[in-house]
């Protein structure tokens, strides 16, 4: 019974290497098949099963011979966070490197059409590769962060800490790589990380100031917003 | 990604620097003056080096490099705007990149006029145009559901 079961998951991986060695391999499908289509053990021959095109070189700069000329090019949707969660890290290496190729062809796309003075075929491809890029990169992001948190405790990946300048200013410090101690090094100890006691008072000014602007900011919000008001219940008011 | 990255502090033995997800994004361009056949030219990001431009062609694209050259193009500030100011357009770095192998590369022509075509200003090509529009206008809302129209509201 194992062995026919295995038989016809060998016949359907043929199937499937057939149906894809007569369509011409295409890097356009933004989803690349899922790499682990027949990896049971016993349809090991099907490991040759290949749907990404790698032997192009600078072709792979380019559209596909057969969309050149067209005015539009089909194209799937992006993908969501969703998604790339549940792909492995090794996936999402191989899937970033798809990515670029992609958007280095768009790029040489866009900049020849310009040069001949055509509209771009599809350029909403260009958007959704970078929404990909974008949400691939937050992925990545996710789970060096979960693994950090797990393995040191860090909350961020470069350490700081909130430092006050010479003006009495308090701002994120983050810390650098040195290759001498600090007392040694006296670039580092020429900047100060203090405030001497006769700021104080303006660092007082300068606070009352910040809330001096921030109540006028507010107040001239209020204030436009009613008088738009009142304009705006006139007129709907004639109506 | 590449940008904004901050690698460990190099002292002598430690690994090789590397770089996962690069984002940089090079841009191949017909060369506007004629380069021999094995020179390809590029735009590439300005932080990009001669020793990058390689790295990234062989290992991503699998493509023999032989030589590197690059330069930075100026971007021109002639032009003005409504208020008589300056207006500069962003510069970029240039790369001609000869390939290894005895390999040569020509631009291909990717707006091929297509035979089916019909060409936008002519008389049959409107006459095709308008035609087409109408037969979108006579299609039923597809948000219906082939509902007929003459139900509900």
């Amino acid at each position: 019974m194992a062995a026919t079961v295995a038989g016809r998951v060998a016949n359907l991986c043929r199937h499937f290497q057939r149906s894809f060695a007569i369509s011409p391999p295409s890097v356009r499908q933004q989803l690349p098949r899922p790499p682990s289509i027949c990896s049971s053990p016993a349809t090991r021959h099907a490991a040759t099963l290949h749907t990404s095109a790698g032997r192009r070189g600078l072709g792979e700069f380019f559209d596909d011979p057969e969309n050149w000329g067209e005015s539009t090019v089909k194209s799937g949707a992006p993908w969501t966070a969703k998604q790339l969660r549940t792909k492995s890290n090794e996936d999402l290496h191989k899937l970033w490197y798809v990515l670029l190729k992609e958007k280095n062809m768009l790029l040489t796309l866009e900049q020849e059409s310009k040069r001949q003075l055509l509209s771009m075929p599809s350029p909403e491809r260009m958007k959704k590769v970078d929404r990909s890029l974008r949400r691939l990169d937050t992925v990545v992001q996710e789970r060096e962060t979960a693994i950090r948190l797990l393995q040191t405790g860090q909350e961020r990946a470069r350490p700081g800490a909130w430092r006050k300048n010479v003006f009495g200013k308090v701002y994120w410090y983050r810390f650098r790589e040195y290759a001498i101690p600090w007392y040694l090094n006296t670039r580092y100890k020429r900047k100060r990380f203090f405030t001497p006691s006769f700021v104080n008072p303006y660092t007082r000014l300068s606070l009352e100031k910040h809330l001096r602007a921030k109540v006028r900011k507010a107040r001239l919000e209020k204030q436009k917003s009613k008088r738009l008001d009142e304009m705006f219940s006139k007129t709907s008011a004639k109506v | 990604m590449a940008k904004r990255l901050i690698f460990p502090f190099y002292q002598l033995g430690n690994p090789q620097l590397r770089i996962f997800r690069p984002s940089w994004f090079l841009t191949l361009v017909r060369p506007g003056k004629e380069q021999p056949p094995d020179t390809v030219q590029f735009r590439i990001p300005m932080e990009m080096t001669k020793f990058d431009v390689r790295n990234y062609l062989q290992k991503i694209y699998n493509v023999p490099v032989a030589a590197v050259r690059t330069r930075i193009q100026y971007g021109t500030n002639k032009k003005r705007n409504h208020l008589n100011q300056r207006v500069k357009r962003p510069d970029f770095k240039v790369a001609y990149v000869q390939l290894g192998q005895e390999q040569t590369f020509q631009f291909p022509d990717i707006f091929p006029e297509k035979e089916g075509k019909p060409v936008e200003d002519s008389a049959e090509g409107l006459q095709q145009k308008f035609m087409e529009d109408e037969r979108q206008r006579q299609k039923p809302d597809p948000r219906r559901g082939g509902v007929t129209e003459w139900f509900g509201l």
